[in-house]
């Protein structure tokens, strides 16, 4: 039976390209065996084109959600600035901070600040359009969000929808490898917002070291990518970052176990841990800043 | 000739049209699924044929309350999903829960869990074919 990574479409067009070019080939030589498509290597190629679009992304909004359950206040000083929005030329750089300005968009509903919501989706949006990609974000979502100021449930509904757009829109236009740069984009500035809040924080500091697991998952993406030009500078930044994360503590996963609680949803645990030692995780803050810095700049 | 260069550039539009059509399917009938819950911005949409598999790994953290929702177009006929630890260990499948397309569980501690998806073969002449939708979402504190 065929294991499929996401996603299909591609598939069909991938095929059906390789059977019309062996029917054309076959108009000029009538040895059937010669021009019958090698059903295998067509298989292979299927999987790997299948690879390259299957993803899990980190999410910015459970680190933003983190933040806010452990009780601090919404600091937008330490946000990327919406006016930056214009300078930023080149598809590495735009694509980005497209996801830094989803991460601050993120950050900004989850504590349920409006107008800096309105704004870094405007601000989104503006990048979305430099890049080309205007449809992602369809222009109705920001009159959404401006006239839904009461509710929070729908400023974060707004906000999904939002993700479901850019990350949809950029598979159906085969434009994955900027759907990685923005995913990095994001995961960097989540990151960096977390070290800042880490401080006195063990919480914050366990989940800032339990980014590895999206880390390392982040870097295989990249990985299916080859030596794509465009996606160089960004991988070495995030194979730098990953060299200070092997410096982390685990501890194998053991069997996992499940039970209710009193409310009868079901609990799932088994003994997998990953830890940082203080000095680990500040050469992991110093070091996501630097790279925040350069990008944002 | 004129027949390739005509059905070409219509069969490359086709996969672009088939992940639109996912795109509103997830929107129309998978997010109103994470009611209550702050979807985690994963987009995962896939056109699947009877017989295909599918896989997801996700990280869950301690101590938040999710759900897996694992929505297909019907013409698939009921999809199968289970979820395993990273050792293969079942710890969810939907066939033991009357197929059920959500899944709402707890995290103790912050684990790497892999949601599988199956489409149950069809002994019909012509396969059909249909979006098929994961999403996760979290409980929000509020």
């Amino acid at each position: 039976m065929r294991k499929l990574k996401w996603m299909k479409p591609t598939i069909f067009a991938f095929g059906f390209v390789a059977v019309l070019s062996s029917c054309e080939t076959g108009g000029s030589n009538s040895n059937t065996q010669a021009v019958k498509p090698n059903l295998d290597s067509l298989e292979l190629a299927k999987q790997e084109e299948l690879k390259k679009i299957f993803f899990s992304i980190p999410a910015p909004m459970e680190m933003a959600a983190l933040i806010k359950d452990a009780g601090f206040k919404f600091d937008p000083a330490m946000l990327n600035n919406v006016e930056n929005a214009s300078k930023y030329t080149g598809e590495l750089k735009q694509a980005v901070n497209l996801g830094v300005f989803g991460a601050d968009l993120s950050y900004s509903s989850m504590f349920d600040e409006k107008q800096k919501s309105v704004d870094y989706l405007a601000a989104a949006q503006k990048l979305a359009r430099q890049m080309g990609v205007d449809d992602a974000l369809k222009n109705d979502m920001l009159e959404r969000l401006q006239n839904n100021q009461d509710s929070r449930d729908s400023l974060l509904a707004i906000v999904s929808e939002a993700y479901t757009d850019l990350n949809g829109y950029l598979k159906e236009n085969n434009r994955v490898e900027v759907s990685a740069l923005v995913i990095s984009g994001g995961w960097i500035e989540a990151l960096y917002l977390s070290t800042k809040y880490s401080a006195g924080n063990d919480q914050i500091k366990k989940r800032i070291a339990e980014q590895k697991y999206s880390l390392d998952e982040l870097i295989k993406y990249f990985d299916k990518f080859g030596e794509m030009e465009s996606l160089k500078e960004m991988k070495a930044d995030l194979l730098s970052l990953q060299k200070l994360y092997a410096e982390a503590t685990t501890t194998a996963p053991g069997a996992t176990t499940t039970s209710k609680d009193a409310k009868g949803t079901v609990v799932i645990g088994n003994s997998a841990s990953v830890s940082l030692s203080d000095e680990t995780l500040k050469k992991i803050e110093t070091l996501v800043t630097q790279i925040r810095s350069k990008y944002i700049a | 000739m004129k027949l390739i260069r005509f059905i070409l550039p219509l069969m490359l539009l086709l996969p672009v049209m088939a992940d639109a059509q996912c795109r509103a399917f997830t929107k129309n009938k998978c997010l109103p699924l994470l009611d209550g819950y702050v979807q985690n911005e994963n987009y995962n949409s896939a056109v699947l044929v009877p017989g295909d598999e599918a896989e997801l790994l996700l990280t869950f953290y301690a101590g938040k309350e999710y759900r897996v929702v694992v929505n297909a177009h019907p013409v698939l006929g009921d999809v199968e999903f289970e979820v395993v630890d990273t050792n293969d260990q079942q710890i969810y499948n939907n066939k033991n829960a009357e197929n059920k397309t959500i899944f709402d569980f707890k995290m103790s501690n912050t684990q790497q869990l892999i949601v599988k998806v199956r489409v149950p073969k069809q002994e019909a002449a012509i396969q059909p074919e249909g979006c098929v939708t994961v999403l996760v979402g979290f409980k929000d504190a509020k």
